[in-house]
């Protein structure tokens, strides 16, 4: 431990281990029977379920094996998910054909029970008039031990290879790394990352290094690079992360790309109804004015 | 890097930034759009009002407010912030009025803000005030006025400026739309200040808050009415625009 000049305390590693200390880390490291169940509560309190459609089943095998699908498009975190909504699901009937529900600490609720939809799902749709277009809404945050169980549960441990996969997401702006000022950059705007066996055209420019992909739709993206299954993310930096017009609008271009192109028929009814969603949505905070 | 050179407000990084005032810049986008526009023979304020809980006095929510007869501010950001800094600024308004018996210049208040605001990024144990202000108004010599301020204590004259969520969005639509014609006309000025924040409020004209101040008048605040009836307006304007251009393509 070491206190720094404004007097708060660093624990700093100890490079000179001695044998006391070795010690006293194993009994420290000894698992009695009951770190064993509250491990094993844990585990199923945070494990991720496939549920059916409408009926709300389990659902025992992966999303895709069931329903495969040459194109899916996933939308992670509320502007994403809007942006889907008002412009993709409008112009088109769409079929509730799963969701996954899961807790972790990021749920605004202690009760795993009684799990409200946007706190914990992610929903997937299919379109109905070509049910190889897959959807997924998910405004839910997975948890980095959940990401993985997430992946089994949609995608199955031996995914088909002849799918495409177009994931859109947020990020704020303060996390982008570039030698321009924050400022001085066009918030909002798009950037691409894609896999190794994405052929097609990307509609913005690729992310630059040392900037990186995070959370769901980097683990998303990873596992579609190992199973060379062609797959894009659209990244949006913003600097409103919560439901913002102007954000939300900033996914326009990704219109133009090959997995979206004829989905979005309806742009002005799709802004009319992106702005009635806005309204419905509001926040009442009174700490900003 | 940051996060050792964040804390304190009094610490430079290494790099010379001064992250507290930085990450209080980011503290003002939180706060919804402010736009002011500086008209040859009037100036306006116009922003995006926040929605008011349905028990919330709506009086309450203000966004623009007088600091004097001849001057009134716009903020975005911290609302405690922004009270405690209109505060003290109607305070050295009056106070300059019954030392030097003359009222404030536009200048001389937006400096003092501006001068407040500093001090609260040099001071041990403070921290930054988190908003922006658009100060607006007539001096006697009657030129109008429009002065934007920030966390760190700068402040500059505009003739357009926007300030909050999504202003980037509204600064670079007033670029292409401010013009000598633009606000030569009062009515064209209102218009051009109703036109920049449709461009981001999320639900129209009636999310709309308005002031403007004409030479040797007071301050008028718009009714919502009013606002509707210019919003028709630009609707119109904007209805008739396009269907010339359909016309000119065919």
């Amino acid at each position: 431990m070491a206190a720094t000049f404004f007097g708060e305390v660093v624990k700093a590693p100890c490079r000179a281990g001695t044998e006391e200390e070795e010690e006293e880390d194993d009994e420290g490291r000894r698992e009695t029977p009951e770190d064993r169940e509250v491990r094993r509560q844990l585990a199923k309190k945070r494990e991720v379920r496939l549920l059916q459609g409408q009926t709300k089943t389990s659902l025992e095998v992966p999303l895709l094996e069931k329903y495969p699908c040459s194109k899916f498009i996933i939308a992670i975190g509320s502007n994403a998910v809007a942006f889907l909504s008002s412009f993709v699901m409008n112009s088109g009937v769409w079929e509730e054909v799963g969701c996954t529900k899961l807790w972790n600490e990021w749920c605004r609720t202690t009760d795993t029970v009684h799990l409200s939809p946007t706190e914990a799902f992610c929903v997937f749709y299919r379109l109905k008039s070509n049910p190889s277009i897959f959807l997924c809404q998910c405004s839910c945050y997975v948890a980095e031990d959940q990401q993985y169980q997430w992946l089994e549960k949609v995608f199955g441990s031996c995914p088909r290879k002849n799918m495409q996969i177009t994931i859109l997401t947020c990020r704020h702006i303060t996390e982008y790394k570039t030698p321009e000022a924050p400022s001085s950059l066009p918030s909002p705007f798009l950037k691409a990352l894609k896999t190794q066996t994405y052929k097609d055209a990307v509609c913005c420019s690729l992310l630059e290094q040392p900037n990186i992909a995070h959370d769901l739709p980097a683990a998303v993206l990873s596992y579609c690079q190992v199973w060379k299954i062609p797959a894009v993310l659209y990244l949006c930096y913003t600097d409103v992360m919560q439901l913002d017009l102007v954000t939300v609008e900033a996914f326009k271009p990704a219109l133009s790309s090959r997995s979206l192109a004829g989905l979005a028929k309806n742009i002005p009814q799709s802004t009319e109804m992106l702005k009635r969603l806005m309204t419905t949505s509001e926040i009442q905070s009174n700490i900003y004015t | 890097m940051a996060s050792r050179y964040d804390r304190a407000i009094t610490v430079f990084s290494p790099d010379g930034h001064l992250f507290q005032v930085e990450y209080a810049q980011e503290a003002v986008k939180k706060g919804s759009t402010a736009v002011g526009i500086r008209g040859t023979n009037i100036v306006v304020l116009g922003v995006e009002k926040k929605s008011v809980a349905k028990l919330q006095d709506e009086r309450t929510v203000r966004k623009i407010c007088a600091l004097d007869d001849h001057v009134c501010m716009a903020f975005a950001g911290l609302t405690a912030d922004a009270r405690v800094v209109i505060n003290r600024a109607r305070v050295e308004c009056q106070s300059h009025k019954l030392t030097v018996e003359d009222p404030v210049t536009v200048e001389y208040i937006t400096r003092f803000i501006a001068t407040l605001k500093q001090k609260y990024t040099q001071s041990n144990g403070r921290r930054p005030f988190g908003i922006s202000a658009l100060i607006v108004g007539f001096d006697d010599d009657g030129i109008p006025r429009l002065y934007q301020t920030d966390p760190s204590g700068t402040y500059h004259a505009w003739k357009a400026n926007a300030i909050g969520r999504s202003a980037k969005t509204v600064r670079e639509f007033l670029e292409k739309n401010y013009t000598e014609d633009a606000i030569a006309n009062d009515n064209e000025a209102i218009k051009l200040a109703i036109r920049a924040l449709l461009e981001v409020v999320q639900s129209g004209g009636k999310n709309i808050e308005l002031a403007i101040i004409r030479r040797n008048q007071p301050l008028k605040m718009f009714s919502a009415k009013e606002i509707e009836l210019q919003v028709s307006e630009i609707e119109k304007e904007k209805e008739e625009a396009e269907k010339k251009k359909s016309k000119k393509s065919t």
